[in-house]
């Protein structure tokens, strides 16, 4: 073996031939088109690699800022979608209340107070007698009914809610067409019972529950939930139990519908009694 | 001796010189003995010289053989670099302390042929990659490197022979 050389003598080495080697390559490069392209693939592959790996490094340890500039980015876009929001509400506020060709008029509101957890639960809306609301109109959402108009003041309206053991709506039976009252089952939010099926009309579960459109409040065939079991009550009649679409403890804006014609439909009504009197 | 080494050393690079420019046979296959030259290059010559004198010689080669200039010099100043740590490695440090030169005489055929192919693969290895700058397959690298260790091995051999001739005497 060689004697023990010093330090400075290895580093020489090791200078003189990393300078005779890139001295080489130097003429080699100059000298071959081929051998220039190659040293420059090989330049550029180990540059993208070595740029690729400390920008890999990079990108890891500022994850952190990343995740905080999103986390202030959704923020930034909650607010504005807020923004729209308001701007809507706004908008409905100043709506002109709309008269369909069906004879009901419609108002958007939006419910301001409400109550689920009594078994009389009422609504207050922020429309009133000067937004053309009156009493007796129906409230729908657009996953159903929601409850009926039972007083109004100025600015605000008092209803009574479907979640209401007192309230029964006139429904029908999709495929047999069947109609009877739905009412609230009293238990959770979004279930109700169909009363008063009698039994000869055909029913399966899986059917959709509509407004039948007899109580002159609501108009015909809004959807209101699906129909599940059935048990026969008396022996006479079939009641319904029915999941409805709209969950009640999840709701914020409704629409007001007054039928126009009610005074009309009412006044043949009267007419008629005092002829059987 | 340095004088006798010296003078068959240029001899033997002529050598290469008529050999890079006649020796064409195939492309798979190149012959060179001047990896065997460096190797035996006296022992008391460091590795600075060494280097110095193997980037020379490559670049004589380069200049009046075939080629492209630097490729040869590129490919011997590493085995110059790595000489005393093989022969440390392989030989001891008998050709160190005696100061003396390498011969199959003295150090055995198995022990000079491994020297020699160690160097001459890591010649060719350069050269080839550098030759080829990545446009030929790896099977054709495998095969050139493959045969022309073979053909260079069984060359510088016989040469090395011719270097240590003094030693012989």
């Amino acid at each position: 073996m060689p004697k023990e050389r010093p330090v400075v003598s290895k580093i020489i080495n090791l200078a003189i031939f990393i300078l005779l080697e890139i001295a080489s390559l130097l003429m080699l490069s100059n000298n071959s088109q081929l051998q220039k392209l190659w040293f420059a693939r090989i330049s550029h592959g180990f540059m993208a690699k070595t740029w690729g790996t400390t920008q890999a490094v990079s990108n890891y340890f500022s994850l952190k800022k990343q995740n905080d500039d999103l986390a202030l980015d959704n923020e930034r876009l909650r607010e504005i979608v807020r923004g729209y929001e308001l701007a809507a509400i706004k908008a409905d506020s100043s709506m002109r209340p709309v008269l369909g060709n069906d004879g009901f008029r419609y108002i958007p509101a939006t419910i301001i107070k409400s109550g689920t957890s009594s078994q009389h639960n009422y609504l207050i809306l922020d429309k009133g007698s000067e937004d053309g609301v009156v009493e007796n109109s129906g409230i729908i959402s657009s996953k159903g009914v929601i409850g009926i108009v039972d007083a109004v003041s100025k600015h605000y309206s008092y209803a009574i809610s479907f979640l209401n053991k007192e309230l029964n709506i006139s429904a029908r039976l999709d495929t047999s067409g069947a109609v009877g009252p739905l009412a609230w089952d009293g238990i959770s939010t979004n279930g109700a019972v169909l009363k008063e099926i009698p039994l000869q009309f055909k029913y399966s579960p899986g059917d959709t529950v509509y407004t039948s459109g007899y109580s002159a409040i609501f108009p015909p065939d809004i959807p209101l939930g699906i129909a599940g079991e059935a048990k026969v009550i008396n022996g006479a009649t079939n009641e319904i139990s029915v999941k409805l679409f709209q969950d009640h403890s999840a709701l914020k804006y409704v629409t007001i519908i007054e039928n126009t014609r009610i005074s009309e439909i009412a006044e043949i009504e009267n007419r008629e009694k005092e002829v059987k009197k | 001796m340095r004088k006798t080494f010296a003078f068959t050393y240029i001899l033997m690079v002529i050598a290469q010189m008529i050999l890079s420019n006649y020796f064409h046979f195939t492309p798979l296959a190149m012959l060179t003995i001047l990896p065997a030259l460096v190797l035996c290059i006296p022992t008391k010559v460091d590795t600075f010289w060494a280097m110095v004198i193997a980037f020379a010689t490559g670049l004589a080669v380069d200049l009046f053989a075939e080629g492209t200039l630097g490729i040869n010099a590129l490919s011997l100043v590493p085995v110059a670099f790595l000489r005393k740590t093989l022969i440390g490695t392989i030989f001891g440090v008998e050709p160190f302390e005696q100061k003396e030169n390498l011969s199959i005489k003295k150090y055995g055929f198995a022990r000079m042929s491994f020297a020699i192919i160690i160097v001459t693969a890591l010649f060719l290895a350069i050269y080839i990659l550098a030759d080829c700058a990545g446009t030929r397959p790896l099977w054709f690298l495998g095969t050139k490197l493959g045969l022309s260790l073979l053909v260079s091995y069984f060359v510088s051999i016989i040469l090395v022979n011719l270097l240590s001739y003094d030693d012989r005497r």
